[in-house]
C-alpha cells in the first residue's frame, strides 16, 4: 500500500460502446447510424443494440419474438451474435489498449482494466486525464472504429463508476461527463457524482446487498462510501469493507495482469429445440468435442480428462434433469479421434428419453503443454502414427480456418443438424475469414 | 454481454497490487500515450542472425541465417489496425488496383491527398483516390468515365481507412 502514498496512480476502466453492434455496423457500413440490435445464443433476446436502436426505446434483454414484429415493422435491423468477429475486434482493441497504460487487466470481451500514473498531483489541474483520455478514444475510434468510454479514478470500484458517468447522457454538469471520458480523481467535489449513481449500479453490489442498503437509506454510491464500517463488516464481511475502501479510493483489488495459464476448455451450446433422440445428442457431443479440440489445438495444449454434461429446460419445473460424466484419458491428447471416443460412450450414458435436453456441453479438464509427452504402456503409439495424426490434424484445422469451421469434420457431428443453434441473421466473418471479406467497390 | 460471451474475468488474489511492482514506471512515457508511444515501442523485427551451436564446428552458413521473408511484415505495418477488403469493379484501373484483388487497408495511416482510400458512400465501401481541390476533401476514380465526389465539411468520418496494398493472385 506504500506506494499508493504519492496518490499519483490512476485506474481506468475502458469500455465498449454497444460492443457487438459496433462491430457490426464497422464491417458493414450499410448498418451505420441505423438501429440496429444484436441477438443472444440461439437469437433469443437482445444483447446489444446501436444508438439509433436505443434512441427508439429498445431495451436490453427483451426476449426476440416479443418484439420481432414490432421492430421490424419500425426499420429496425437484427444480426444473430458473431463471436469470430467479436473476439477478433476485442483482440485488437486490447493491444491498442495495452500501448496507452502501463498495466493492462482484459476484464471481458469489450472491457479492460488499466493502470498509469497522473503527470500530476489529481487535486490540481496538473493531474488531469480528461485529455488523456479523449486522446485514446480518437485513436481508438480512428485505428479500430470502435467508440468506448474511458473511465479514470484512484480504484477499480471507482473507475466503474467513473466509467458509468462518461457513458451517461446528456449530463453537462462538469469536464468529460457524458462525453465517453470522465476523470473522477479531477472533480473537486466527488460527492454528487456519486449521489448520481443509484446502489444497485455499483459494482460488486450484489442483488441481496442492495436490498440491505436500501432498507438502510443507502440509495447511492456516495451513502455506501460514508456508511460506518462496523456496520458493513457486520453484514457483509470483509467483501463488503473492501468495496467500501474501494469506494474511498484505497485500492484493495489488484489489477490482474496475466490471465492464469487456461486449465479447462469448455464448449456449451442450447439447442434450438430440445433433443429427446439419443442419435441427434451423439451429433450434438461430437460437434462440441471437435470444437474443444480445435481450441485445444491451437492453445497448443493436451486434455487429460474430459467432461460431458446435459440438462433439460430449467423452465420445465418438476421434470428438470441435469447430469455429467467424466472420464480420464488413457492419454492426454488433442486428437479429435481420440476425444470422440471418449465423449461418445458418456453421452450414452446421460441420455435419458423421458428427459428432453436443452442444452449439453464438452469440458476438456487438465490441460497440458502439448510438448509434454508422456508414454503409457499400455497405449501404444507408435511416433511415425503419432506424426500421421498430427499431420492430419494440421490439415482438417487448415482447411477450417480458411474456409470456414465446418468445412472438414468427423461424421459424427451430423450433417444437417437439426437441434443446432439458430443464428439466422449471422453477418459474415467479415476479418477472420478470407473467403467472407467484404467488398469495396469499384463501380463508379 | 456476459451471458453470452464466457466472462474471462480472472479471481482477485489476495496481495493487493501484486502486480504493480513488476514494472518500473515512467510516467512521461506513459503520457505520451497512444500512437506516438506506439510507434517509439514498437519492437522492429530483429534479424535471426548467429545461431549458437552448443558443440563440434560452427557452420560456416551460421553467420548468414537471417530468416524467411515475412509476407505479413512486408504487406502489415499495424495489425491492430489492419483490414482486407475484396474489390469489385474496375474504376481504379488506372491505380493499378484490378476486380477481385484483395485490398490491404490500414486505418492507423492518416489519410492525405494523394493516397487511395476506402470511403462510406451511400452505404457501401468504395474505393478511391483522395484529393483535396479548392480546400475541400474529394474522391476520384482512376478511371476518365467516373465523376469525382465532393466531400463536405461534416464528411470526414466517410473515409474508413487508407488502402496500402492491392494484392493481385495472377
Ligand atoms: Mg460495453
Amino acid at each position: 500500500m506504500a506506494r499508493l502514498a504519492s496518490g499519483r496512480e490512476a485506474t481506468v476502466l475502458i469500455d465498449g460502446n454497444n460492443f457487438y453492434a459496433s462491430c457490426e455496423a464497422l464491417m458493414d457500413p450499410a448498418l451505420i447510424d441505423r438501429p440496429l440490435v444484436v441477438l443472444s445464443n440461439n437469437d433469443g433476446c437482445i444483447v446489444s443494440r446501436s444508438a439509433a436502436a436505443r434512441a427508439l426505446g429498445i431495451r436490453m434483454g427483451q426476449p426476440w419474438f416479443q418484439v420481432k414484429d414490432a421492430l421490424e415493422r419500425r426499420g429496425v435491423l437484427v444480426r444473430s451474435s458473431n463471436y469470430a468477429l467479436y473476439a477478433d475486434m476485442s483482440q485488437r482493441l486490447m493491444s491498442v489498449l495495452e500501448e496507452w497504460v502501463e498495466e493492462l487487466e482484459i476484464y471481458s470481451i469489450d472491457e479492460a482494466f488499466g493502470l498509469l500514473h497522473r503527470p500530476g498531483p489529481a487535486s490540481d489541474g496538473s493531474g488531469d486525464l480528461t485529455d488523456w483520455g479523449r486522446r485514446l478514444r480518437r485513436d481508438v475510434q480512428r485505428r479500430l472504429g470502435l467508440p468506448v468510454a474511458v473511465g479514470i479514478a484512484a480504484t477499480k470500484v471507482q473507475a466503474k463508476l467513473a466509467n458509468r458517468l462518461a457513458k451517461a447522457a446528456g449530463k453537462g454538469m462538469g469536464r468529460g461527463a457524458g462525453e465517453g471520458v470522465f476523470d473522477l480523481g479531477a472533480v473537486a467535489d466527488p460527492d454528487p457524482w456519486l449521489e448520481a449513481v443509484p446502489i444497485e449500479d455499483v459494482w460488486g453490489i450484489g442483488r441481496r446487498l442492495a436490498r440491505w442498503c436500501r432498507l438502510r437509506g443507502v440509495a447511492n454510491a456516495r451513502a455506501l462510501r460514508d456508511l460506518p464500517s462496523g456496520e458493513l463488516r457486520h453484514r457483509c464481511g470483509v467483501v463488503g469493507v473492501r468495496l467500501q475502501q474501494e469506494l474511498r479510493g484505497i485500492a484493495c483489488l489488484p489489477l490482474e495482469r496475466l490471465p492464469a495459464a487456461k486449465r479447462e476448455t469448455c464448449v456449451s451450446r442450447s439447442f434450438s429445440r430440445p433433443i429427446d433422440n439419443l442419435p441427434q445428442l451423439r451429433e450434438a457431443v461430437a460437434t462440441y468435442t471437435c470444437r474443444a479440440a480445435e481450441k485445444l489445438r491451437r492453445q497448443r495444449q493436451r486434455a487429460g480428462a474430459l467432461t460431458v454434461f446435459v440438462r433439460s429446460s430449467p423452465f420445465n419445473g418438476t421434470s428438470f434433469y441435469a447430469n455429467a460424466a467424466t472420464i480420464t484419458l488413457p492419454l492426454a491428447s488433442h486428437d479429435s479421434a481420440a476425444l470422440l471416443a471418449a465423449a461418445l460412450p458418456l453421452a450414452e450414458r446421460l441420455f435419458n428419453p423421458h428427459k428432453p435436453l436443452q442444452k449439453a456441453g464438452v469440458v476438456l479438464q487438465q490441460l497440458q503443454p502439448e510438448t509434454l509427452l508422456q508414454h503409457h504402456l499400455l497405449v501404444p503409439q507408435s511416433p511415425e502414427q503419432e506424426r500421421r495424426r498430427r499431420a492430419l490434424m494440421a490439415v482438417v484445422d487448415g482447411l477450417n480456418r480458411r474456409y470456414g469451421s465446418g468445412t472438414v469434420q468427423w461424421a459424427a457431428c451430423g450433417l444437417h443438424r437439426p437441434w443446432a443453434m439458430r443464428r439466422g441473421q449471422l453477418s459474415r466473418a467479415a476479418t477472420t475469414r478470407l473467403a467472407d471479406l467484404p467488398t469495396v467497390l469499384a463501380l463508379h | 454481454m456476459h451471458a453470452v460471451m464466457p466472462d474471462p474475468s480472472p479471481e482477485p488474489s489476495a496481495e493487493p497490487f501484486a502486480g504493480l511492482s513488476r514494472r518500473p514506471s515512467d510516467p512521461q512515457l506513459t503520457l505520451l500515450g497512444g500512437l506516438t508511444a506506439a510507434e517509439r515501442l514498437r519492437r522492429w523485427p530483429l534479424p535471426l542472425a548467429g545461431a549458437t551451436v552448443a558443440a563440434g564446428f560452427p557452420s560456416p552458413a551460421d553467420d548468414y541465417v537471417e530468416g524467411r521473408i515475412d509476407l505479413n511484415e512486408v504487406l502489415i505495418r499495424h495489425p491492430s489496425s489492419t483490414f482486407f477488403l475484396r474489390v469489385s469493379g474496375d474504376s481504379m484501373r488506372d491505380a493499378g488496383i484490378l476486380d477481385g484483388d484483395l485490398l490491404v487497408v490500414d486505418r492507423a495511416i492518416e489519410p492525405r491527398a494523394g493516397l487511395v482510400v476506402v470511403a462510406v458512400i451511400e452505404g457501401a465501401f468504395t474505393l478511391k483516390h483522395l484529393h483535396r481541390h479548392r480546400g475541400r476533401w474529394r474522391l476520384e476514380a482512376a478511371h476518365p468515365a467516373y465523376p469525382p465526389l465532393e466531400l463536405g465539411d461534416g464528411d470526414d468520418s466517410r473515409i474508413w481507412g487508407v488502402a496500402i496494398h492491392a494484392i493481385h493472385s495472377l
